[in-house]
């Protein structure tokens, strides 16, 4: 019962939104929401703004030479809507709130157990303060859900460089897991990835879906039919396809 | 037909490569050869016992050791100054400046890279000429005074190497822990910095090789053919490139001429060494973070 | 924390100020130290008159054309060397020329003043027995020497413009059975000359600049010199000479104007260089 109403509720919103690198329009006039609780792939050409859209979702546009996007980003964090496009809005804490994983696996130049702790060093004064059992243990239930526990939780001080594609990968979703991030942003997570690990990060995400709203954008069109529960299509710049 | 032209070509390359390498190996084998043979404690030691140089017990007098000295005193006192001020200007080109205040910036960066190192010496001599006539009779060509001028003519090295190392990290690595809620300078000094740390290292090892070869800067700023081993800052002081220049031309008899020969093969083992430190290093450490040296 | 990051941004631009103005204080200092004897007439007697302090006479002109000379000369010799060299190494033999590009890196650590060293014990007396006549410390000697220290340089900056050509244009040339010389001639040279004369322009600038083997091997005679057999003494050299007489004397203020003649030369070199494209080393 209670899962149905938690499904139909929305929780992002997007209103008029344009975003353009330069003079190079990316994308126009977009509007759509995005229900909680379900997986969304976002497909279409390569080089048509998918992740530019991404970006726009976790307000990182501004961290690009040249970037702009326009319009209303509203998302419901819990109490009520908020545009995180707004000028003046705090970006860090908007992207605490918003996971983000990359396409390449991007582990930071640190051992394992410091790369997943890492987003919780930079929250502010006043939060970071947690006793170091806290943050193993914040730490370990992070690589738990990202099914890498098993794999490093005997070499947790190694450098995260040593790990494979596959295992990078699901450290970078750990890392992305600890803050407990509402929405979580993938760009193509699996390209990489061999078949075996592709297969674990497909259920990763499904798992993940009961508590969190997944943005997936993949060009795999057996892997969106797979997981997502709905697809957007962009292309020439504009939304041609919403729907499951 | 293009054959030949093709022939001739490489016989040519050849030979400009047979040129050169022949023209270095000669060089370096002469100094070997002629220097080899008296490198030993004496040489640097003289008649001291070495303990009691190092422990400064005892003055040397005939041996390289105050030399020695001092240049490692003007390496320090030089890469003391320009360390903080070349990697904070090589952090504010690479990730702070605008595109227009980047352009100029590094152009006058590049100007003063550019600048004979004997006229960075006679800048730092008419500082002291400057502070001899605001303070008098207090200000001389001293250790000090040297030290400065050689910040300055290594500072545009580091500022290269750090602005160059930082512009290398790919747009990817940049936007991970900025995606994580870091803000500019977390990103800068938990990743970015981290990450190119040992391009930036291996600049700093380059840089003090230039310290330690340098003599046009410091015969106008304060090196002297005697002072024994640096004790004061205002003094001036020995070094071992301007012992092998002042040997060369004023050496009295063969026993000073072969200390100079090798002074030599020291300062040369030293600057080698440095060389291949620093390419080590980057080597090494960049090749495990996938970073091409 | 937001103050954090505006306070180190802070600290970053002043150190970049203090940094770059130090490149510009070398140039104030110079211009103030020396224009003032210019401003009393004495522009023209210094660019014509001969160096004879004793006399009255501070001329500089010997001087410019000794270093134009002996670097010129460096020039001439290296850059046949070091052009072959780098066609070695990218385009003859690039296995073998890894190790010799190694080689020459390491070759940019050697010290000057041990080539000016090892110049005065067995180049100079090979110079002097060759030429029959005088001390060996000469134009030819230096510019001899002065041509290995700026060798690398050269090569270096030739060899990375050489690998800066287009692999698919190589390719092409390749495809079609063209040989290493129809690259170079047909491909790499019309796509590799900018970079070829950076790499003489920054080469100059390092001939012109520097001191101790201009210093220890050129013999540092006043006069212009004639041929290359002939004593001669460069800008750098000459303020090295000098240095050691008295604060107020005009002798003194003249090598201000070889400080500030010698920065005039680097400096537009390198302003050249940069507004035809290029960022130097």
């Amino acid at each position: 019962m209670e899962t149905k109403n938690r499904e139909s509720r929305t929780k992002i919103k997007i209103r008029d939104l344009w975003f353009s690198y330069g003079k190079r329009s990316i994308l126009e006039n977009i509007s759509l929401d995005i229900p909680a609780h379900t997986i969304t792939s976002v497909t279409g050409p390569s080089g048509q703004g998918k992740s530019s859209f991404l970006m726009v979702l976790n307000r990182l546009w501004p961290e690009i030479d040249g970037a702009r996007a326009r319009g209303e980003v509203n998302i419901d964090f819990g109490d009520g809507f908020e545009d995180i496009n707004r000028s003046g809005a705090d970006l860090a804490r908007i992207r605490r709130r918003v996971g983000m994983v990359f396409q390449a696996p991007d582990p930071l130049p640190m051992s394992i157990f410091q790369n997943v702790a890492f987003p919780l060093k930079l929250l502010p004064k006043t939060r970071r303060k947690i006793s170091r059992d806290a943050l193993f243990s914040k730490v370990a239930s992070a690589l738990k859900q990202a099914f890498l526990w098993e794999e490093v939780k005997d070499r947790l001080d190694d450098d995260a460089a040593l790990l494979s594609g596959g295992q990078q990968q699901r450290l970078c979703i750990a890392r992305a897991l600890v803050l407990n991030p509402g929405i979580l942003l993938l760009d193509e997570p699996t390209s990489s990835l061999d078949e075996d690990a592709v297969h674990r990060v497909e259920q990763l995400l499904l798992e993940l879906k009961k508590d969190k709203t997944i943005i997936l954008v993949s060009h795999y069109t057996d892997q969106v039919k797979r997981i997502a529960d709905q697809g957007l299509v962009l292309r020439n710049r504009r939304l041609v396809g919403h729907g499951s | 037909m293009s054959d030949i032209r093709d022939r001739v070509m490489a016989v040519y390359c050849t030979g400009a490569a047979l040129v050169l390498v022949t023209g270095l190996f000669t060089i370096i084998g002469f100094l070997v050869i002629r220097g080899y043979g008296v490198l030993d404690a004496t040489l640097v030691f003289g008649d001291v016992p070495v303990v009691d140089a190092l422990l400064l017990k005892r003055q040397v007098f005939n041996g390289l050791f105050p030399a020695i000295t001092g240049t490692l005193a003007l390496i320090i006192l030089a890469m003391g100054l320009a360390l903080p001020l070349g990697l904070a200007s090589g952090i504010y080109l690479a990730e702070y400046a605008g595109r227009r205040t980047k352009w100029i910036f590094s152009l006058m960066v590049d100007i003063l890279a550019g600048i004979p190192s004997i006229v960075v010496g006679l800048f730092g001599f008419s500082i002291t000429v400057f502070l001899h006539n605001v303070f008098p009779g207090r200000i001389f060509p001293c250790l000090m005074i040297s030290g400065v001028a050689l910040a300055f003519l290594v500072l545009p090295y580091i500022i290269k190497t750090t602005q160059a190392a930082l512009e290398a990290i790919p747009g990817a690595t940049r936007l991970t822990a900025l995606s994580l809620g870091a803000s500019g300078l977390e990103n800068l000094v938990y990743v970015l910095i981290p990450t190119c740390l040992s391009d930036i290292v291996a600049g700093v090892v380059l840089a003090i090789g230039r310290c330690a070869e340098d003599t046009a800067v410091i015969m106008l700023t304060g090196v002297v053919a005697t002072a024994g081993v640096p004790t004061s800052l205002f003094a001036g002081f020995q070094a071992l490139p301007f012992y092998i220049y002042y040997t060369a031309s004023e050496y009295a008899g063969p026993s000073e001429l072969n200390s100079a020969y090798g002074a030599a093969l020291i300062l040369l083992g030293i600057c080698t060494g440095l060389f291949v430190l620093a390419h080590w290093i980057r080597l090494r450490v960049g090749r495990r973070m996938g970073i091409p040296g | 924390m937001h103050r954090g990051e505006r306070l180190a941004r802070r600290v970053f631009f002043i150190a970049s100020l203090l940094s770059v103005s130090v490149g510009l204080a070398v140039l104030g200092f110079m211009a103030a130290l020396g224009l003032p004897v210019l401003e009393s007439g004495m522009l023209w007697p210094i660019l014509t008159d001969p160096w004879s302090p004793d006399h009255g006479q501070f001329g500089i002109a010997a001087m410019i054309v000794g270093t134009v000379y002996i670097a010129g000369l460096s020039l001439v010799f290296a850059f046949p060397v070091s052009l072959g060299t780098a066609f070695y190494i990218e385009v003859v033999r690039p296995a073998r020329g890894r190790v010799l590009e190694k080689l020459v890196h390491l070759m940019t650590a050697i010290p000057t003043v041990i080539y000016g060293f090892v110049g005065v014990f067995l180049l100079v007396p090979l110079v002097r027995d060759l030429g029959g006549q005088g001390s060996g410390m000469c134009i030819l000697s230096a510019s001899l020497m002065l041509s290995v220290l700026i060798a690398p340089t050269m090569i270096l900056f030739f060899a990375r413009s050489i690998a800066r050509v287009p692999k698919s244009h190589l390719n092409a040339v390749a495809a079609l059975g063209g040989t290493g010389y129809q690259k170079t001639v047909y491909v790499i040279l019309p796509h590799a000359w900018p970079g070829i004369l950076t790499g003489l322009v920054l080469a100059m600038g390092r001939a012109m600049g520097d001191t101790l083997i201009a210093l220890m091997l050129g013999g540092n005679a006043v006069a212009a010199p004639s041929s290359i057999m002939d004593s001669a003494r460069t800008l750098t050299a000459h303020i090295a000479l000098v240095i050691a007489a008295d604060f107020d004397s005009i002798e003194f203020k003249t090598i201000f104007i070889c400080g500030l003649t010698l920065y005039a030369m680097t400096g537009l070199g390198i302003l050249g260089v940069r507004l035809c494209g290029g960022r130097g080393q």
